[in-house]
């Protein structure tokens, strides 16, 4: 792999079903209601139940860990939300290499990540920092 | 988690019911700001608690990442150190015990959990959020956290007003080493109905 910038990583695809919510929901200790609650999701103005924010984070890093390999290190991840995310409805994490730069025997890239449902929506905009041997 | 008996308490920054008072104002909004305004320059330091390896298997499994918890627990047999998946600790909003539910907002979530908002009637999402990440998270560290509100401002949207509140949260080992520093945004909207 030549890491270079406008290098496009695999994307990541996944489907946040309710049951995989709901054990966000549980693992976080999270009780807001419209991430498992679609009555109450409705009455705040959503179709249905939300995709929580920290679930965009955590698939960001992942698609970058995926493609980076063993050893990579996580140094920073970032993330915009723009639209909401829904349960069942599949979303796609794609990655570009922004910079690359050399560092401690190895490389700090720098990509830029978009996460988009499946009707094209982006629901949220993010970067990531790692570290590859 | 391990939890401590006096609880644990996750974007919280130093808000407590008493520090909000009931409404006082016409504008819920600005009652949000002037609310995170008494807030400024305070930090709250609090134990979350120990870190353990079915701690993290969960979090993994609960996102889909099952090969994680294999590894986790192989290395866990092995004797060898089980490193967390990097966004386990923001990943986790609460590490209290409670709150018990007839003390959740009609929302779910709890006043520690809302800060500057109790009693008022808004509702709140999140906007997004920078995790920096300093050291890595090893299952049976004892983790603490700093944490601070960094701003409220008001902002006009196609839909309305609304508050952003940015909050830091830095957490450390037991030795002080920092470990993650994570700013993040939640959006404060008004909502006529409380819910």
């Amino acid at each position: 792999m030549e890491l270079e910038p406008g290098l496009v990583c695999p994307p990541l695809e996944f489907t946040p079903t309710r049951v995989r919510l709901f054990r966000f929901s549980a693992v976080s200790w999270n009780s807001h209601r419209i991430h498992y609650d679609q009555e109450h999701a409705r009455h705040e103005g959503f179709p249905d139940v939300v995709v929580q924010s920290t679930m965009h984070g955590e698939m960001f890093a992942r698609t970058v860990l995926r493609w980076a390999g063993h050893g990579a290190v996580l140094h920073r991840v970032e993330w915009r939300n723009h639209a909401t995310a829904y349960a069942d409805v599949p979303l796609t994490c794609s990655a570009t290499v922004r910079t690359v730069r050399e560092a401690d025997d190895g490389h700090l890239v720098e990509l830029a990540l978009t996460e988009t449902a499946a009707d094209g929506t982006v629901c949220a905009t993010g970067t990531v920092e790692v570290h590859i041997s | 988690m391990t939890e401590r008996s006096e609880g644990i308490k996750k974007r919280a920054p130093a808000v407590t019911p008493s520090d909000e008072g009931g409404l006082m104002t016409g504008d819920p909004l600005e009652e949000v700001r002037a609310r995170a305004a008494r807030l400024r320059g305070r930090t709250e330091r609090v134990r979350l608690g120990e870190v353990t390896v079915r701690d993290l298997c969960r979090y993994a499994i609960a996102v889909g990442d099952d090969e994680y918890a294999v590894a986790a627990r192989a290395a866990e047999a092995a004797g060898r150190p089980v490193i967390a998946p990097p966004m386990f600790l923001t990943g986790i909003l609460s590490w209290e015990d409670g709150p018990p539910e007839d003390e959740l907002r009609p929302d779910g979530l709890g006043a520690q959990e809302s800060p500057c908002t109790e009693g008022l009637p808004v509702r709140q999402v999140h906007g997004g959020q920078a995790v920096r990440l300093l050291a890595p998270v090893r299952a049976g560290m004892t983790i603490n956290a700093e944490r601070s509100l960094t701003g409220a401002d008001r902002k006009r949207g196609k839909a309305g007003d609304f508050v952003i509140l940015g909050l830091r949260t830095e957490y450390f080992d037991d030795s002080g080493t920092p470990l993650v520093v994570s700013d993040e945004s939640v959006i404060v909207l008004g909502d006529g109905d409380g819910a």
